[in-house]
């Protein structure tokens, strides 16, 4: 199984969404569509599903065309970000539903066994007979999925399904798909802004921008190593910081220069600089309030604002004119304006142009 | 030479600020009686926010936050009870009259009249001269970042410049005492959110103004708040710092809510002056079993996933769980570890290596561990 788009272009009303975009997809995997809101994710989804049609381009399921193919023929499932249920029908209905109207002709029991059972994968069993004025936001969006499951398409899109969920309710619920769709046969897309979704849940990952795919493929090799800064530092969380620097030649040593006080030896590097300008790409929890490391650059930083993210807290620093924030693992209590010492780890950073914004290396962990 | 008149205060141009400590007093409230549906009733709740502070109340949908929030504003009167300012009964006043501005879900903007004029408005209405009027809006856009948008009707501004009018039309009158804050981000663009947190700290700050903040995104709340009051189903189970919800969180709810991934919270029994939780043993300091032995009823352990200790070889007190799910979150990663029949979840660092299916073996650090008798804290 597998899905590919190639030179897909589509506009509306005069407005380019996507062009020239190709992406390719393998069978078996959990594959996500990562990319700010507005990048144009929900309408790629919507043409590799046949909701929509694209102006130009092709789309193959398993080798076959099927642009033209309607969506009602095709072997798809679709969630949506809004709970979509007939408010009318219990959500035992609104499972079965799919079933009872497919060509296959399911049998009445059969349709019960695989309601029930899809039903219990998502833990809603117990409100199959409520109607869905009747239940949760949460229960609602599990209905919806069980929905998708239980009509065994082969491939399921699913359009920021957690966005409209509390905080604790998505926790809950990405451990949860993650783990059902490890035992479903078909393939599974899912777009989202959210880095998070794309770590915890998905094998395959693309990251859409300006109108294309900028990078795809396996989680954590786009994670380790971004192509360009636009990947970098949306697929963090929190954002990767991105800090200019210049080129700076020291007693015949090569740095990258921040500030007097922050500067990144490169000389290990086996690559040649040959701009003045690049931006230093590292990650909120690679820069610390502690010393971990010898190797450790200590550098003097302004609390601009200190914000609790479940078990962590962010510092957004300023360090003279450079902006960065500071992921540390535990719940503290820090005051704004407050200036303090933190570390940055020389051996964690990613190099860009900072013209394109491409890769163009990696400081070595020396561990 | 200085005139007389100059030395006094004028009383009709000067509004002072009241002092907005709020008090709920025996607060009961019910829709039923209302709607007759059977949404849950607030009972007998007590509560209190002092002057000048930032506070957040947290809870999941439904809970009654919002009922509560709306409470003290006067849009709706409680069944019984008493909604104290600074010790004085307001129950009859107007939200006007209590000095409370309200930021929603929505911006509520005039979207044809410009941004000058939306916040002249609420000045105007009251009919203070044009150019206090002018003086005011300048200080409350330069404080807000909106000087540049002056000119702009308020219709063409992004969601959260919207809001930021919004907010601003609450805190152009001097005489804002409070703020309260229903939701105010949900419909904001996430990079947008971060923004506004960091300007909406500043203003309470700045102005000294008593800000509530309803949300249910613990994020927002701990971010914003000194003070965050945790609510389920219509009742305040704990008001604290973030901090001490982290770390003593005063139900298993509590422990649940805040944290990502929540607390684990584990079932257990006192047995020959030990802890045994199924079928295998933690050994614990006498101080801390003499607290829970003999209380009878439903005994919880509940440890943090963070303050889980994880390693490859055995050891006393160590107990070994099998490795279920790993999920990198990129920053650490989350593990599910299983043993007879027992789930937890553990947070490790990035550098931390196993794979699905691997024995591991798990202590509970006893300064971290906390118990829980019939879902409250007892040590």
């Amino acid at each position: 199984m597998s899905i590919r788009a190639e030179k897909i272009y589509k506009s509306y009303e005069g407005k380019t969404v996507l062009e020239n975009l190709n992406l390719e997809m393998e069978s078996g995997s959990f594959c996500t569509l990562l990319g700010p809101t507005g990048a144009g994710k929900t309408t790629l989804l919507r043409i590799l599903a046949g909701i929509e049609k694209p102006d130009q381009g092709t789309v193959f399921y398993h080798g076959v065309d099927v642009t033209s193919v309607p969506v009602q023929k095709r072997p798809v499932a679709f969630v949506y970000q809004q709970f979509v249920n007939y408010p009318s029908m219990t959500l035992y209905e609104n499972i079965a539903s799919p079933l009872r109207v497919s060509r296959r002709k399911i049998s009445k029991a059969r349709i019960d066994r695989k309601v029930q059972e899809t039903a219990e994968l998502l833990g809603i069993r117990e409100v199959l007979h409520h109607l869905p004025r009747e239940v949760s936001g949460g229960q609602l969006q599990r209905c919806a999925i069980a929905r998708a499951l239980a009509k065994e398409a082969k491939y399921i899109f699913m359009d920021e399904p957690l966005a409209n969920l509390d905080y604790k309710l998505r926790e809950e619920l990405r451990g949860q798909l993650k783990e059902i769709f490890r035992e479903h046969e078909g393939m599974v897309v899912y777009a989202t802004p959210e880095p998070i979704d794309v770590l915890t849940m998905a094998t395959h990952v693309g990251f859409l921008h300006e109108h294309g795919i900028l990078q795809y493929g396996e989680v954590r090799e786009v994670y380790e190593h971004p192509s360009h800064a636009e990947v970098g530092s949306w697929f963090s969380y929190p954002k990767m910081n991105m800090i200019p620097c210049e080129v700076f030649k020291h007693n015949g040593a090569t740095q990258l220069k921040v500030t007097d006080e922050l500067k990144i030896d490169i000389d290990s590097l086996t690559i040649e600089l040959n701009r003045d300008r690049y931006l230093l790409g590292i990650r909120a929890h690679h820069l610390s309030v502690l010393k971990k490391k010898k190797t450790m650059i200590p550098i003097r930083a302004t609390i601009e604002l200190a914000e609790v993210v479940g078990s962590d807290t962010e510092l957004h620093l300023r360090h003279e004119n450079k902006r960065m924030i500071l992921l540390m693992q535990q719940v503290g209590q820090f005051n704004v304006g407050d200036v303090m010492t933190v570390y940055i780890d020389p051996e964690q950073f990613y190099i860009f142009d900072a013209q394109t914004g491409e890769f163009v290396a990696k400081t070595e962990n020396q561990d | 030479m200085l005139r007389q008149e100059n030395l006094l205060p004028k009383p009709k141009t000067r509004i002072k600020k009241k002092m907005a400590t709020i008090e709920l007093k025996n607060l009961y409230y019910s829709y039923s009686l209302h709607e007759g549906d059977s949404a849950f009733s607030i009972t007998d709740l007590n509560a209190i926010w002092k002057d000048r502070t930032a506070n957040a109340l947290l809870g999941p949908s439904g809970c009654g936050k919002t009922t509560i929030l709306n409470i003290i504003s006067g849009l709706l009167q409680p069944m019984s009870g008493a909604v104290l300012f600074d010790g004085k009964e307001v129950n009859r006043q107007s939200t006007r009259e209590r000095q409370i501005a309200q930021v929603f879900q929505f911006a509520v903007v005039y979207d044809t009249m410009n941004v000058y004029d939306n916040l002249a408005f609420p000045l105007r209405n009251s009919g203070q001269p044009e150019k206090n009027i002018k003086q005011r809006v300048k200080e409350i856009a330069e404080l807000l970042d909106l000087t540049h948008l002056l000119g702009q009707p308020a219709g063409k501004l992004n969601p959260a410049e919207k809001q930021m009018v919004s907010l601003g039309r609450g805190i152009v009158r001097k005489d804002t005492a409070t703020v309260l804050l229903d939701e105010p981000l949900t419909v904001i663009d996430p990079i947008l959110k971060l923004d506004i947190r960091r300007k909406l700290r500043e203003v309470q700050k700045e102005l000294g103004i008593t800000m509530i903040y309803v949300t249910h995104d613990q994020h927002e709340a701990l971010t914003f708040a000194d003070h965050v009051t945790i609510m389920n189903k219509g009742v305040i189970i704990q008001v604290g710092t973030p901090e001490e919800l982290f770390l003593n969180p005063a139900t298993p709810f509590v422990g649940f809510f805040i944290g990502s991934p929540g607390m684990n919270m584990i079932d257990c029994e006192v047995k020959n002056h030990g802890i045994s939780v199924n079928g295998f043993s933690l050994q614990i300091s006498e101080e801390k079993i003499r607290k829970i032995e003999g209380l009878g009823g439903k005994i919880q352990l509940g440890i943090r996933p963070e303050f889980i200790e994880t390693r490859k070889s055995p050891g006393d007190n160590w107990n070994t769980f099998e490795l279920t799910l790993v999920e990198n979150v990129g920053a650490y990663q989350i593990l599910t570890l299983e043993a007879n029949n027992l789930r937890i979840k553990a947070r490790v660092d990035d550098q931390f290596k196993a794979r699905e299916k691997d024995p591991i073996q798990v202590h509970f650090p006893e300064d971290k561990v906390r118990f829980y008798h019939n879902e409250k804290l007892i040590t």
